[in-house]
């Protein structure tokens, strides 16, 4: 099964995120690699995903979970060869599978050689590339994002005798797109990429790229310049691949980066996520249509990418005080559970392990306008270790099997990057790829059918959305439009049965066939179309004219 | 001749004992009669008395002044009071009928035109008592009415509206007797006549103020007496 | 209704008050938005006959353009806020509006509960007031408690306040308002009662629920509101009305309650949330002397009933009073109680009509306020605490009195 030529993939894809590190070891150092992912990619393409989203691979101290680069054009040695990762992205090209990579534009590590040539002279041909200065005063008023680490934007560099410009960790040094020469050594950074054959890349922190006196050096219109070169660039000579953007921003100011259709494909649409998990608590569809009628329209060819949870904590930026408050209350109890302004769990112990909420969520990221992102063992409902520091405890190796070490690795226990988890309820005895594969009842062949549901209909990916608003606040009702394709979505929120009194007067006559066993329902009349749902219950159903 | 005194004596003898073998066993039907009237009211009074209980007409009549009045007349509670009534009256039918199969002429009679009359006494007594409720509690309504309006003679038209029921009620029990009735129609019209000038004598001179704030109110003074008095609550 | 259960219900009787009740449900909407963000919450509103009328308003309550600017974390409420209207073809008595209120209260689960008025200056802290109570620490009932002018509320100062203080043993200030707040427990209890057909409950049930709940041992407390909310519909302008609907009603509740107080002793602490009671003194335009009139001509003309009510020796002193030229009256207060408490064993043995009965006693409030005015028109908030202190400490002293009438049998009086 062969790559389809389709410019526009990305927005039917199902997005399978992983770390290299976490997913399978293949040489029993206890760290996962590329020669073991390709090995589970029968795995990935079972479950029925269309594309993975690799965290950062390249070699660096590791100083920042991997952004910290200090080489572009290569794989750390720890997650195997430059070759194994060519090897690893033909398989997944011949099992249909796209792939996308992590870059990281705005900075470097301090290990990279173009900054070790910058500071070592102030009269280095590099020099340029980075942003230096005499004194630490320039750029006033621009924001720490760091706080807790850092006290400056600017970092004494005690070799060059001068300042260096870094938003993040001063580990991490700007580059200087003021400097063309630092455009072009970039984009040959993402040719020497796209000619192996990636097929887009998730470009993180763009909004930092250009710095200039007076502003806050950020989402100025110099660094949508710069994005608007990469992407002309990219639509000439790679026309299939895709910029995903890093923003973690409101949709409304996130919008820039989709430019008129010549900067970013896709962006995370980051409100929606934390609204998701509230609805549900809060067993009220409000939070989740709030969020969605205060999305801007975003250009034909752009996409929001959608998510449940991901490698870092859940984040509790993009809320109110009140929300925020409401969600830790509810989801992270216990304060060693938050982290930031966020929570470090995952799925299935936020949902305590309720399979009926488990699935109701992923029903409405499956179902909701974008592209849906998996992260790793969520689709088996794996655990979380929130005693291992910072977000350590979201990124524990996949639990394949019962055997050794969740059969991750065969090197001993102690060795592995990091422990897998074992306590009774998430322990990769109980939950397990294998075991699931055996259960008919499982949550991962649940996954495979609602995917596959999903796959065969364009109409989620690229359908337009408009809500019904039954009087029952407890069911979120939507329908999705695509040319000739309309689905009726129906979700109880709540923990309780439920009726519901949907309009359908503008769909008279069509037939709801549900859509995962292909069953009729009553035709829809003139009157509200009465529906019944249980506990967390929804319904996806597909409209014809019969 | 002192056999036909004998005779006399014998034919008087038998007289006798043939009236009282005729005239014992009626004297016994009569109090047969009367004992099962007795009974029969008895069980009527009970009977009555217990479904007066579930009405709470007590309670009623204390609500509509009567119990008042009762007790002023020196008569027991309104349930009391009609189901002793029911009692006598059923009894007193059973004591008529029995003293009837005494065939005693000209008694018949008069039992006769007892009974034809016992209604139109009855229902002169009602109209009378009913007459006595109304007139007490629609006087007490019109009296505390002006009191509380600020209306001066206040009494005076509490006592015309009672006079004005009390004639009204005797007329019509009287009316109902048969007795006299051009009379006592002629008799009416004028007493009614005449409180209907005191009244409105009456109310011309206590009116004033009543009339008078009712005008403020109208033509938007809304400045009334009311307002100068602190909120209740 | 497709609600489902929630945390938090608040009753509108619309009253026909089609301006002012958009207010209310704003000031209701903004509580909850400011307060109550994550409770679950409804508010049902009672409507009245103008159908068409209501409905537009709350159409257009309903949907006012959300506000909210996600970067601005303003007010917001996180879940949907619902609105329950319960059509009444003409508009409903306000015991039947509690009952409906109830029946969705008791439907719903609601926790806790508030009736308010559809008053124009209704606050967003009063809703709260009123909700936090019951909802935060577990009260059943909730009473209001009104910063208010000195002259304000003088039937509840000088009767209805210490007389259900005696009788009830529990001080709660506002025993008659508008607006007051109650648990869902409470709300189930009150609604299983037969007494919704009684006229006493279908024109003001408010006292009758507090009452309800501390038989049932349940907790009362009040809370502070601020200015008391003018209802657009003013009853307090007809004394007689007042009186009919308060003094009446409390007759009827001592009536139906006498296990409560007859033979045993029961007493509540009843806490209060803000500030106590507050009072301000700017001048008003008030008219002692025609309500002395009023009283000297009533118990005057009343005569032959007072002679039925009151006790005679009661009646011989009243009498002394009313002979005293203007300037040298008082009621004194040992005289006042005394008479409130043949009053109440009068209506207890209905001795005449009871209307009447709570007719007749107008003069005698107008009495007691004039000699209220009068003795108080320089005093300080404190001193006019002190003496409704000592007016209460009457009520108490002179219970005894009451349970003696109360009990007697009826004499027959000519």
């Amino acid at each position: 099964m062969a790559l389809q030529r389709d410019n526009l993939w990305y927005k039917d894809a199902v997005i399978y995120q992983l770390h290299v590190r976490t997913f399978c070891d293949s040489n029993a150092d206890g760290i996962g690699d590329f020669a073991g992912l390709t090995r589970r990619l029968d795995y990935l393409q079972g479950l029925g995903i269309t594309a993975i989203w690799l965290l950062p691979f390249y070699p660096s101290p590791l100083r920042d979970d991997g952004y910290d680069i200090a080489d572009y054009t290569s794989v750390h040695s720890s997650y195997g060869t430059l070759d194994d990762f060519k090897t690893f992205l033909e398989a997944a090209h011949s099992r249909g599978i796209r792939v996308i990579i992590e870059m990281v534009l705005n900075h470097t590590s301090d290990q990279h050689p173009w900054f070790k040539e910058s500071r070592s002279s102030r009269d280095n041909p590099k020099r340029d590339w980075y942003v230096w200065s005499e004194t630490d005063t320039g750029y006033q008023g621009v924001p720490i994002v760091f706080v807790d680490t850092e006290t400056s934007n600017w970092a004494w560099d005690p070799i060059s005798k001068s300042y260096y410009w870094h938003r993040f960790f001063s580990h991490q040094p700007d580059l200087n797109y003021d400097n063309p020469a630092v455009f072009e050594a970039v984009w040959d950074v993402m040719k020497f990429w796209l000619d192996i054959g990636v097929d887009g890349f998730r470009l993180d922190a763009v909004a930092f790229l250009v710095e200039r006196e007076g502003t806050l050096c950020e989402n100025l219109p110099e660094t949508h310049a710069v994005i608007r070169e990469i992407r002309k660039r990219l639509d000439i000579s790679y026309p299939s691949t895709m910029l995903l953007a890093e923003a973690n921003q409101w949709p409304a100011d996130v919008r820039a980066y989709f430019g008129d259709g010549d900067e970013f494909h896709a962006a995370f649409h980051f409100p929606l996520m934390p609204r998701m998990f509230m609805a549900v608590k809060l067993e009220d569809r409000k939070p989740i249509i709030e969020i969605l009628e205060q999305t801007p329209e975003i250009p034909e060819t752009a996409q929001w990418f959608i998510f449940l949870r991901n490698h870092d904590e859940l984040t509790l930026e993009m809320v109110t005080d009140i929300e925020r408050d409401y969600m830790y209350d509810e989801y992270a109890t216990d304060k060693t559970m938050r982290i930031n302004r966020g929570i470090r769990r995952r799925l299935a112990p936020m949902m305590n392990n309720d399979r009926r909420r488990i699935e109701l969520l992923n029903g409405l990221l499956m179902s909701m306008p974008g592209t849906p992102i998996v992260y790793y063992g969520d689709e088996i409902a794996m655990g979380d270790n929130i005693y291992l520091g910072d977000r350590n405890g979201v990124r524990t190796p996949m639990q394949w099997n019962s055997s050794l070490n969740a059969g991750f690795s065969s090197a001993d226990p102690e060795r592995l990057y990091a422990p897998v988890i074992s306590n009774a309820v998430y322990g990769y005895q109980a939950v397990n790829v294998d075991a699931q594969t055996r259960s008919e009842h499982s949550l991962l062949l649940w996954m495979k059918s609602l995917i596959k549901v999903r796959n065969a209909f364009r109409v989620f990916g690229r359908g337009t959305m408009q809500f019904l608003t039954p009087s029952n606040h407890r069911v979120l009702a939507y329908v999705r439009q695509f040319e000739g394709q309309t689905v009726l979505v129906v979700n109880n929120l709540s923990n309780s049965a439920q009726a519901v009194e949907l309009d359908v007067q503008r769909y008279k006559g069509y037939v709801p066939i549900e859509m995962f066993g292909r069953n009729l329902f009553p035709r829809f009349g003139n009157l509200p179309y009465l529906l019944t749902l249980g506990p967390y219950q929804f319904y996806w159903f597909q409209l014809r004219r019969l | 001749m002192r056999e036909t005194i004998l005779q006399a004596l014998e034919q008087v003898y038998s007289n006798l004992v043939h009236m009282v073998a005729e005239f014992l066993p009626r004297f016994l039907v009569m109090l047969i009669i009367i004992a099962i009237g007795l009974l029969v009211a008895f069980i009527f009074k009970q009977m009555l008395r217990a479904l007066l209980g579930l009405t709470k007409i007590d309670r009623v009549s204390e609500e509509a002044g009567a119990s008042r009045f009762l007790r002023m007349a020196h008569l027991p509670a309104m349930s009391e009071l009609l189901s002793r009534s029911i009692f006598w009256v059923t009894w007193l039918c059973f004591v008529l009928v029995g003293l009837s199969v005494l065939g005693v002429a000209g008694l018949q009679e008069q039992i006769s035109r007892l009974f034809r009359f016992l209604p139109e006494i009855f229902v002169a007594i009602v109209i009378l008592f009913l007459g006595a409720v109304i007139a007490n509690f629609l006087s007490r309504t019109a009296l505390l009415a002006a009191v509380n309006a600020g209306v001066r003679s206040a009494r005076i038209l509490s006592w015309s509206i009672r006079f004005v029921i009390w004639i009204l009620a005797i007329t019509m029990a009287l009316e109902e007797l048969g007795v006299a009735r051009q009379t006592v129609v002629a008799a009416f019209s004028i007493v009614f006549g005449a409180a209907m000038l005191g009244l409105a004598i009456a109310f011309g001179l206590g009116g004033q103020d009543l009339a008078r704030r009712s005008l403020e109110r109208h033509l938007g003074d809304t400045k009334t007496e009311n307002d100068k008095e602190p909120q209740p609550l | 209704m497709n609600v489902g259960e929630v945390d938090l219900l608040v009753g509108v009787s619309s009253r026909d008050a089609a301006d002012t009740i958009t207010h209310a449900l704003g000031a209701i909407e903004q509580s909850f938005q400011q307060y109550f963000v994550r409770q679950r919450v409804v508010i049902v509103v009672v409507g009245s006959g103008d159908k068409d009328k209501r409905d537009g308003i709350l159409e257009a309550a309903s949907s006012a353009p959300s506000t909210r600017n996600p970067r601005q974390p303003g007010i917001t409420s996180l879940r949907t806020i619902h609105r329950v209207t319960a059509d009444f073809s003409s508009p409903p008595p306000p015991g039947v509006a509690l009952r409906t209120v109830l029946a969705a209260a008791d439907l719903l689960r609601a926790r806790a509960c508030a009736v308010l008025p559809p008053a124009a200056n209704l606050s967003p802290s009063a809703v709260a007031n009123l909700l936090k109570p019951a909802y935060h620490e577990n009260f059943d009932f909730v009473a209001p408690l009104y910063k208010r002018h000195k002259f304000q509320g003088l039937l509840a100062r000088n009767l209805l306040y210490p007389m259900s203080r005696a009788v009830f043993g529990c001080s709660i200030r506002e025993l008659y308002s508008d607006e007051w707040g109650f648990s869902g427990r409470l709300a189930s209890l009150c609604l299983n009662q037969d007494v919704w057909q009684e006229e006493a409950i279908r024109a003001r049930p408010e006292a009758w629920m507090a009452i309800s709940a501390i038989a049932s041992d349940l907790r009362c407390c009040q809370t502070y509101l601020g200015e008391k909310s003018q209802p657009p519909t003013v009853a307090g302008s007809d004394i007689v009305e007042v009186l009919r609907q308060t003094v009446g009603n409390l007759f009827w509740c001592l009536e139906g309650n006498q296990s409560l107080w007859l033979d045993s002793q029961r007493s509540q602490e009843v806490p209060t949330f803000g500030p106590a009671h507050e009072l301000t003194s700017e001048t008003t335009e008030l008219d002692p002397h025609r309500m002395f009139e009023m009283f000297r001509s009533g118990v005057t003309e009343l005569e032959p009933i007072l002679t039925v009510v009151l006790d005679p020796d009661t009646l011989v002193e009243i009498k002394n009073i009313v002979a005293l030229p203007e300037g040298q009256f008082r009621f004194r207060p040992d005289l006042w109680v005394r008479t409130v408490y043949d009053f109440a064993s009068s209506y207890h043995h209905a001795v005449i009509n009871r209307a009447h009965l709570v007719q007749a006693f107008a003069p005698f409030y107008r009495g007691m306020t004039n000699s209220f005015l009068i003795e108080h028109s320089d005093s300080s908030p404190a001193e006019m605490e002190a003496a409704s202190e000592m007016l209460c400490a009457e009520f108490e002293l002179q219970k005894p009195y009451l349970r003696e009438r109360w009990k007697a049998n009826v004499e027959v009086k000519s």
